[in-house]
């Protein structure tokens, strides 16, 4: 699919207790994973740059993996930071370094689009090798 | 009713009230979020009350005697098996894991290690000033919030620690300057009074802040006029008066604050920056606190410190500690294990995927009480009672003061603790003797 527009970005990743991992496994389903995690916050400013509009998703890429991931515009992250809460989708593009893990401002490239939202169950294949 | 602690963060508070008779929980009063989600995890869906294995790809339930059977093979067929996790099992659950690892001749780690434990060992070589929850307390005028956001990793952490009243200060929070340091403004922003300081870092800044403020340790007048790090330079020189002008300050570190960079070491230069502050503090000093969420991360340092003289990681070999230079990550990184023993965490979802990958390829055991990403790929799962509501045991706080979890309830199906769980694998492994 042709990309709307493209930016790099700094992705960080943070623990929010509205969407907590831990909290979705214990009483939710793969839908309320989805609908929590597999979600971006973005400044507002980004969000006009993308073209972005409520009913695209944001497609987040590093060098080697990319994910499809709602998008919400939020006026406490600073332009040019893309921020995820800590969950399997955010670390699709986390990285080593050092042998340390690396969750924090993390180059990754950003586009609008249409792509349906990664699933949960599409990542656990990938993960098992069954891409 | 009666208190008890709760494990539903790191800072295992003890002033929860629980009304149960015994077999349920019928009310839980002063616990946060967090915390009432820890109690409410005892009747939720996605409680795992009985054992299973792998099955035509499908996890089937199955008697505890074919699961253990199942796991003993596994771990019997592995040449170089791997332990992980033990930040969310009480103290004996760690030392029984260790002796597992022990025993099957594995490499032991817990979620410390990728987190603040970093920072302890990192200290190792120059030292570090830690405190705890009671000196914030009571004596502290100055806290920092550095790459850290309470407010939603440890709910109650700013309640006790900001809002307090302390046995050596006559008043609380009119004398507690609050500063906040991170590129996001945090939920932990909201609390901010008008003589607060709040500072948007620039993401990735934060070792320029640090090095300015080590250069301008002595001299507020030779900061740079365009700032540092996309902060201002008036606001630099409050940062700098409060960090030299404090009776008792606390840096409270997140997970911001513990990146790897390829150029430079920030937790060192951080280090360095507290003993320069403390060398020429006149009026007092300034500690760290290390955040960390798992309700028992700081334990299993002190446990593989008092049972095996060293903190940290173990690697076994002819059942005997030897030394290694591999880390959890190098081990899975070189994919230099054969088998998994994951322990109250979930690896899968939070490593990156190069590493959950790995992990994936090889037969995974995974010791847990709820389902997670990780339970999708095991090929065995035993379920063990909940700590603290269903077993008890010690644990140690965030400011690594040891607290004892009590048992509330009995576990569903006769569920074994961690600990029993471990011990009994040792039995089994051993035909029946530990």
């Amino acid at each position: 699919m042709e990309a709307l527009n493209n930016l790099d970005f700094l992705l960080n990743t943070i623990r929010k207790i509205d969407n907590d991992q831990a909290k979705e496994y214990s009483f939710g389903n793969e839908q309320s994973l989805e609908e929590n995690l597999a979600i971006a916050f973005i400044n507002p400013k980004d969000f006009d740059k993308l073209n972005l509009v409520p009913s695209l998703h944001l497609k987040i890429s590093n060098k080697q993996r990319n994910i499809v991931v709602k998008i919400e515009k939020d006026d406490n992250i600073q332009e040019g930071i893309i921020s995820m809460p800590v969950s399997i989708w955010s670390n699709q593009l986390t990285e080593i370094l050092k042998n340390e893990l690396v969750y924090k401002n993390i180059v990754v490239s950003v586009e609008a689009t249409r792509e349906p939202i990664l699933k949960f169950k599409e990542i656990i294949q990938k993960i098992r090798g069954i891409e | 009713m009666k208190r008890y602690p709760c494990s539903g963060c790191s800072l295992l508070c003890d002033d929860i009230i629980v009304k149960s008779d015994g077999l349920f929980i019928e009310e839980v009063i002063g616990a946060c979020l967090k915390g009432k989600e820890r109690f409410d995890q005892v009747s939720a869906k996605n409680r795992i009350t009985s054992p299973m294995i792998r099955k035509n790809n499908e996890l089937t339930d199955v008697s505890w005697e074919e699961a253990l059977a199942k796991t003993v093979e596994i771990i019997k067929n592995s040449s170089a098996p791997l332990l992980y996790g033990f930040s969310n099992v009480t103290c004996e659950a760690q030392k029984a894991g260790m002796d597992l690892a022990r025993e099957i001749n594995g490499f032991i780690d817990s979620n410390a290690s990728i987190c603040q434990g970093k920072i302890l060992n990192k200290a190792k070589s120059q030292g570090i000033n830690l405190t705890t929850i009671t000196e914030i307390i009571n004596k502290v005028d100055l806290i920092i919030l550095w790459g850290a956001n309470p407010a939603e990793t440890i709910p109650r952490l700013l309640n006790k620690v900001l809002f307090s009243r302390g046995k050596f200060r006559m008043t609380g929070r009119e004398i507690k300057t609050l500063i906040i340091i991170d590129p996001v403004k945090t939920a932990s922003f909201r609390v901010m009074g008008v003589r607060d300081l709040a500072l948007i870092i620039e993401p990735d800044k934060d070792v320029e802040l640090i090095q300015m403020l080590k250069e301008e340790c002595c001299s507020v007048d030779s900061i740079p006029s365009g700032g540092v790090a996309g902060l201002d330079k008036n606001d630099l020189k409050r940062l700098l008066l409060h960090l030299t002008g404090a009776e008792n300050g606390v840096i409270i570190l997140g997970q911001g604050i513990i990146q790897p960079h390829a150029n430079y070491d920030l937790i060192e230069e951080l280090l360095d920056l507290l003993q320069l502050i403390n060398t020429r503090q006149v009026k007092g000093r300034i500690s760290l606190l290390l955040l960390g969420g798992h309700f028992n991360m700081a334990g299993f340092d002190h446990v593989a410190l008092s049972s095996y003289g060293v903190s940290g990681k173990l690697q076994f070999e002819n059942k005997k500690l030897v030394i290694s230079e591999d880390t959890i990550i190098s081990k899975i990184n070189k994919e230099n294990f054969d088998c998994s023993i994951i322990v109250g965490t979930d690896p899968i979802s939070h490593l990156p995927h190069s590493l959950s990958s790995k992990l994936a390829k090889n037969p995974l055991i995974l010791i847990d009480n709820h389902k997670s990403a990780t339970s999708h790929i095991a090929d065995v799962v035993l379920p063990t009672a909940i700590t603290g509501i269903e077993s008890s045991g010690l644990v140690y706080r965030i400011d690594q003061v040891p607290i004892e979890l009590k048992k509330i309830l009995n576990p569903p199906n006769n569920i074994p603790s961690d600990e029993e769980l471990l011990n009994q694998l040792i039995e089994k492994l051993n035909g029946g003797a530990k």
